[in-house]
């Protein structure tokens, strides 16, 4: 064998093992009836499943809170991570200690994410609903209006960071020979970033934004640690919605078969995103 | 502070900076205000003086499980990013210096981007035909699926930093190909696979999907032991936040280490800045 198969043969074993043979399962799993209560009576069903899930108004709704979860998180950490980003690069002093405090909440375990939050806005001994409530504003974080909202938030405050970082790196390497043809032509700092800063910087912020929106597709551990998809389902995402068919109601093909949808509708919203970008930079080239 | 050239925009960006601060500080230092309050204390928000005590810290540290808690993270999380930079470096190398893995490259994004909603199914369900639900063995497995893939996408990007000329040189010097990786190649990317190594550490250290579903007993992990704080039946909000922060301490201090390297490797040689 080629040395360049060698080296490579480890990684495709392991892949192989914990990525290929699990998909293919998972696979079989969704185009049967397979329920972990009834593991002697496996019943082939065909489609069956994709049939129920795509009509079922639980996984429907999972998927709707999902999308709105994702467009919403997405969106805010894009706008305050650019913010922070340019406030950052103008940073001179305490450089290195400002910039490492602020990425620091991206690296810790979501779930301890999702209890400090709960901790501090428990509406009977949470601090910030306290102070709130002394000035007269009382809010109920999780109750059926906001609680998608908070949850939202708090993935705001944790990736947030992943946008300044990315953010940071690129607005650092762009050339400085543009800004300063803008300086002399007399460019406000609007215009300036506008025309400027926003131009260069498009490629960095779809990888952003791809990289991010499927990270926040997989929405779990806040949705576990504070409300587990309630009030009602308000909050109930789809990484939730299968792990509750799969691992409360024992309804492995149904479970398996919503998994695939996830990545059937992935798939839609990653290619749409990278098209939408490609064609709006071919149409600002040709102007 | 600010390299602004207007006065009120030094001022408004050192607001904007400030407030962050505050907002990112708040959370870590009123847990750890929670951590060190007494107990008659509890349920109380607005107590911010009170005697310190470290009954909390006593009791998760010696009476409880976290301890083993930490023990098995910490052997899961160890032993996946070993196998994972064993199987990631050579194969790193190769799809960065050989012509034809440029599909291979990109399914390797693929692949650290596959939803654990679909491989926990069959992640469980032959661990449970093989009795090993509730062992480390079983949780290492299912992390190799996000740690081997995000291990390998960072290291194609320090190996592509690499230039050829090194390993050229080494083989005019009589190396092998294979020893020009080894002896040459490696070493010079070490500060990358260092990040690589500590990124895959902390991703897994920090995961509850897979290690609630596959762990129970004697094997839990510390997210699902911090999970476990907070039942139905009431929570005990001081040992919690002594599992909260001993869960995050660490990996923060990792994170200084690599945050340098971290946009490098997440380009992962694909993103050119």
């Amino acid at each position: 064998m080629q040395l360049k198969h060698r080296l490579v043969l480890p990684l495709a074993l392991v892949l192989s093992a914990v990525m290929l043979y699990p998909v293919a399962f998972s696979f079989w799993i969704s185009l049967h009836d397979y329920r972990l209560t009834r593991l002697d009576d496996v019943r082939w069903v065909g489609f069956e499943n994709y049939k129920f899930i795509a009509t079922d108004p639980g996984f429907l709704n999972a998927m709707g809170n999902t999308i709105t979860f994702v467009i919403g998180a997405v969106t805010l950490e894009l706008i305050l991570g650019l913010g922070l980003a340019i406030l950052l690069q103008r940073l001179v002093r305490f450089q290195n200690f400002i910039r490492s405090t602020l990425l620091a909440p991206m690296f810790i375990t979501p779930i301890a994410v999702g209890l400090m939050f709960r901790f501090l806005l428990n509406s009977e001994l949470g601090v910030i609903s306290h102070y709130l409530g002394e000035i007269g504003i009382t809010v109920d974080w999780f109750g059926p209006q906001l609680a998608l909202f908070s949850i939202i938030l708090i993935d705001v405050w944790q990736w947030t960071p992943f946008m300044v970082l990315m953010f940071l790196a690129g607005l650092e390497s762009l050339p400085k020979s543009p800004f300063e043809a803008a300086r002399i032509d007399g460019a406000s700092a609007w215009l300036t970033f506008r025309c400027v800063t926003l131009p260069m910087l498009r490629p960095v912020i779809t990888v952003a934004i791809i990289i991010r929106a499927l990270d926040a597709f997989k929405v779990f551990e806040y949705v576990f640690a504070i409300t587990r998809g309630g009030p009602g389902d308000a909050t109930e995402t789809i990484m939730y919605y299968i792990y509750q068919a799969g691992f409360r109601f024992f309804r492995m093909g149904e479970a398996a078969a919503a998994a695939f949808m996830l990545i059937a509708v992935i798939l839609v919203l990653v290619i749409a995103l990278v098209k939408a970008t490609k064609s709006s930079t071919a149409g600002r080239n040709n102007v | 502070m600010f390299s602004f050239s207007s006065r009120s925009a030094r001022i408004a960006a050192f607001f904007a900076i400030a407030v962050a601060l505050l907002i990112v500080l708040f959370p870590f230092v009123w847990v750890f205000l929670e951590s060190i309050k007494p107990a008659s204390f509890g349920g109380k928000p607005d107590v911010w003086l009170f005697p310190p005590t470290s009954d909390n810290w006593n009791n998760v540290l010696l009476q409880s499980d976290v301890p083993a808690n930490i023990l098995n993270s910490f052997v899961v999380a160890f032993s996946t990013v070993a196998i994972a930079l064993l199987v990631g470096c050579p194969a790193a190398y190769a799809f960065s210096r050989f012509r034809g893995y440029q599909g291979a490259r990109y399914s390797i994004l693929a692949a650290e981007m596959m939803p654990p909603a679909i491989l926990i199914l069959p992640f469980f369900l032959v661990l449970y035909h093989l009795q090993m639900i509730d062992s480390l063995a079983g949780v290492i497995a299912a992390h190799l699926s996000f740690v081997v893939p995000v291990v390998t996408w960072f290291l194609i990007g320090f190996f592509d930093e690499v230039p050829r000329d090194l390993e050229n040189q080494a083989m005019v010097d009589g190396y092998t190909r294979f020893q020009a990786f080894y002896k040459v190649i490696l070493p010079a990317v070490r500060p990358g696979i260092g990040a690589a190594g500590v990124f895959g550490f902390v991703l897994s250290w920090n995961d509850l999907f897979y290690a609630l579903l596959l762990t129970g007993g004697e094997s839990r992990t510390l997210p699902v032991a911090i999970a476990g704080y907070w039942t139905f039946r009431g929570v005990d909000m001081g040992k919690m936040a002594v599992a909260i922060l001993i869960a995050v301490i660490p990996v923060l201090i990792l994170s200084f280490f690599i945050q340098k390297h971290l946009v490098r490797g997440i380009g992962g040689g694909a993103v050119k800045y």
